[in-house]
């Protein structure tokens, strides 16, 4: 007798777990054993202290999950599993479980349970306990092999190096160049290298300058140039491009010349403009040419997620382009200026401040006088020099800051000295509502003009945040204020208090919280690193947080981070302009499940934060 | 007593069957009783059961499948469940093949229903059976056991389409419109049940033990007598 339950098993292999286990005939036998079970709403599936013998699968309907305490803990639906946690504790279960509609539920014995989760290694990667391995083991099987990310540097190059001694003249080094037909040559002392020679340096400094040929080489290389490890990730080699401005990189392996690659072998690797796109910005002569270079960054921003890029390289780029040209304007407006007359620095906040741009951001930024500042001589300059490059920086698509926090604003452009003061009473006599506007100041990067004046207030900033518990509470408050949902339900996103909305905020209520969270760590820590990755390492090694915790909200942060720019892809592909705004029908069951997961990270960590710099309030 | 016929007294009628019956499977059958029906419906076992046939006459008609499987209030067994196919003698009616998709190939190597029918009786003996609609499935089955074995099979059903009529019932004075369908699928979807292809006639049968379960919940008390709500 062959029993009809394809109906069932159709059912059940549509929806994780069981879809990875669609093709084993032993699913079938399973499937003979299920009992079904229909429950009214506000019946038990799992009732208070009761023990669970059963994996629940819920074919319609809905089911609350709470903790001991009745606090709500998520909502499931249709396909989704639950009775895991307790089958692995021996039925022993700490929540309960609720019908919230009237629901059909499959139950699946625990014998089956087990034997699947000893025997296939999805399923028990599905049904992992801890949502931090859970999470690590979903990010690690999302990279490709194949990406520009993730494959290293040596898998580009293309032949060995085209090198030759420091000591040999000019025109011996163009002739192996012509010879070989390579545009770089590789100037090694020793076997180490110690320089590097371009078509263009032969250019630019012989010819135009009329330089004999029988100078040595080592006279006009570009001396300990900058290089990227064979073994490292091929995005680092585009980052350290982009962060320069070459198009030549050498690769070393234990310090010797190993290759050079170029930025048409990551062209050639279907990478993208972004290489090329900050050369071009230091290109323009004028602010329409830089206006039509930001009309094609939303197709470089899509070319990065399409190239698989991480958040952290995304980040990174999108704040090297943004940089590149807050310094072009800069120069440009000194040109039409003239130059300062005392220095100054150009800062960056916030986002830009921390490398963790994405597309269509505010523009934050400030500027730092030097001391000598006197209003009388020098205050009509530096307002035309900062209405200058932020009008303009609005027009090449940073839109003005709504909060005002903008160079152009003259409370945001001051001496070194008042800056000191300012800052001294944000953190000497903090009021958590004031702090609240300002955190953004605590990521301050200087970007432009004498970077000893940024450097001199970072370190001041740094020793007076250290040991003031009293700031370090209030910032901690402030961090705690915006929190993540709890997961989601059918389409709606969830909030601890069973709210159900049809769209949240991915910036407010996932990154940011991080972002906060991880600079009240930081600040304690009196670390120097603005971007979040690194403060995390910085925390990890000052063994602020619990073990592994600071690793936790890394993949939190890179998973929301992850989404948030796909979102963003998508928006610009559908013809809108990209925000921070994710409607949760459009997140993939694999999106849903480990933003969840990475929201109570989050969630937990801000729970630390309390415990860590408590105060009053 | 035929389907027209019931008797008032299902216990006693069981055990004068099981007196007469000449054929064993019968007899067993008869002799299980119906224990069921003096219990508490939540104490009761149940089963659910589902015929498909070529078409609406009893008389002529031929069952080519039959679907069945255990269940009580708790839970529907499904390793329980049971399914046959059977060769008609007649020909299958495109009208009918359209219905519940069973083709000419797939039965032509079918057993006749009489190789297998004291399986069926075994497998319902001593529960009370649960189906959709018992003014169909009852005589076709009583058309059946004459068939095969000369004497009559009758038994109590609880039906979900009676039970499903009674529940959204309204006076005459109240009705508005269209009455509402008292279809499987139809009854189906006003307790949230999932919709499931139709007309296989095993997955009709837990799908009519799904919506007997949500019924209760919603209609009926668990702890009054099965014989309450029998036909």
């Amino acid at each position: 007798m062959d029993v009809e339950l394809s109906e069932i098993l159709d059912t059940l292999c549509e929806y994780a777990p069981f879809i990875d286990l669609k093709d084993e005939p032993i699913l079938q036998d399973m499937v003979k054993d299920i009992e079904i079970t229909y429950l009214r709403a506000g019946e038990w599936a799992i009732a208070p202290e009761a023990r669970n013998q059963t994996l629940f699968f819920i074919r319609s309907g809905a089911i609350e999950a709470k903790n001991k305490n009745g606090k709500l803990l998520r909502r499931m639906h249709e396909g989704d599993v639950f009775g895991s946690s307790s089958l692995l504790r021996g039925g022993r279960s700490s929540h309960t479980m609720m019908a919230l509609e009237d629901s059909l539920l499959y139950r699946i014995p625990a014998r089956w349970f087990i034997q699947f989760y000893s025997e296939f290694d999805s399923f028990s990667d599905f049904f992992e306990l801890s949502r931090e391995v859970r999470l690590k083991t979903a990010m690690d099987n999302q990279s490709s092999d194949l990406s520009l990310m993730t494959c290293p540097v040596h898998s580009l190059l293309r032949r060995p190096p085209i090198t030759a001694s420091h000591d040999v003249d000019i025109k011996t080094a163009a002739n192996i160049m012509s010879n070989e037909r390579v545009s770089s040559l590789l100037i090694t002392e020793n076997n180490s290298l110690v320089g590097i020679l371009t078509d263009r340096d032969l250019r630019n400094r012989v010819v135009a300058k009329g330089l004999p040929l029988d100078v040595r080489v080592d006279m006009i290389m570009t001396q300990n140039p900058v290089t990227v490890d064979a073994g490292d990730f091929a995005s680092e080699a585009v980052l350290k491009m982009m962060a320069t401005n070459i198009h030549h990189l050498p690769v070393v392996k234990n310090g010797r010349p190993f290759g050079v690659i170029s930025t048409g072998d990551l062209v050639q690797r279907e990478s993208h403009g972004s290489v090329y796109v900050i050369s071009d910005i230091f290109k323009q002569e004028d602010v329409e040419g830089l206006v039509a270079i930001s009309q094609k960054m939303d197709h470089i921003f899509t070319q990065l997620v399409n190239a698989d890029a991480n958040t952290q390289m995304i980040g990174n780029a999108m704040s090297h382009i943004g940089v590149a040209f807050v310094k072009r304007l800069l120069q440009l407006a000194e040109r039409e200026l003239g130059p300062p007359p005392i220095p100054y620095c150009f800062l960056a906040l916030g986002s830009q401040a921390r490398e963790e741009q994405t597309i269509s951001t505010d523009q934050d930024n400030a500027l730092i006088l030097h001391d000598r500042y006197d209003k009388a001589l020098h205050g009509d300059y530096f307002r035309e020099l900062s209405d200058y490059v932020c009008k303009n920086l609005d027009r090449c698509g940073y839109p003005l800051c709504t909060g005002d926090i903008m160079a152009m604003n003259p409370r945001w452009r001051i001496p070194l000295s008042e800056w000191k003061k300012t800052f001294a009473e944000w953190i000497e006599k903090p009021k958590a509502e004031a702090l609240l506007h300002v955190s953004i100041f605590f990521d301050l990067r200087g970007i432009y003009g004498d970077k000893t004046l940024a450097r001199q207030l970072n370190s001041y900033i740094r020793e007076l945040a250290k040991e003031n518990k009293g700031f370090l509470s209030a910032l901690a408050r402030n961090a705690n204020q915006r929190t993540p949902p709890l997961g989601f339900f059918r389409q709606f996103v969830l909030d601890g208090e069973g709210k159900q909305s049809r769209t949240f905020n991915l910036k407010s209520r996932g990154i940011a919280p991080i972002a906060d969270l991880v600079r009240v760590h930081a600040l304690a820590l009196g670390s120097n690193k603005l971007n979040t990755f690194e403060r995390l390492e910085d925390i990890e090694e000052a063994g602020i947080m619990p073990d592994g915790r600071a690793r936790d909200l890394i993949l939190a942060l890179e998973m929301i981070g992850m989404v948030r720019i796909k979102n963003q892809k998508n928006q610009i592909e559908e013809d809108e302009s990209p925000n921070n705004n994710v409607n949760p029908e459009t997140l993939s069951e694999f999106e849903r499940r480990h933003l969840r997961d990475a929201f109570n990270i989050v969630s937990r960590q801000q729970e630390f934060l309390k415990y860590r710099y408590p105060g009053k309030g | 007593m035929n389907p027209k016929q019931l008797p008032d007294n299902w216990q006693e009628a069981f055990a004068k069957l099981a007196e007469e019956c000449q054929s064993p499977a019968l007899k067993r059958f008869y002799g299980a009783g119906v224990p069921g029906l003096d219990k508490p419906l939540e104490e009761t076992p149940l089963v659910s059961l589902d015929i498909e046939t070529t078409g609406l006459d009893p008389n002529k008609d031929d069952i080519v499948s039959i679907g069945l499987v255990d269940f009580n209030l708790e839970g529907i067994r499904l390793n329980s469940a049971c399914y046959w196919l059977a060769k008609p003698h007649g020909p299958l009616t495109h009208e009918s093949v359209a219905i519940h998709e069973i083709t000419h190939s797939e039965i032509q190597d079918a057993p006749r229903l009489s190789s297998f029918l004291d399986e069926v009786l075994d497998a319902i003996a001593g529960k009370i059976v649960v189906i959709h609609c018992a003014a169909i499935e009852r005589p076709f089955l009583y058309e059946a056991a004459m068939k095969h074995y000369g004497e009559p099979l009758l038994f109590p059903m609880l039906d979900t389409m009676a039970i499903e009529a009674n529940a959204i019932h309204k006076p005459w004075w109240q009705r508005f419109g269209r009455q509402p369908s008292l279809r499987l699928d139809a009854c189906r979807q006003r307790y949230n049940l999932p919709r499931y292809r139709a007309h296989q006639a095993l997955m009709d049968a837990v799908s009519c033990a799904e919506l007997f379960q949500a019924q209760v919940s919603h209609h009926l008390n668990k702890e009054h007598l099965t014989s309450e709500y029998d036909v």
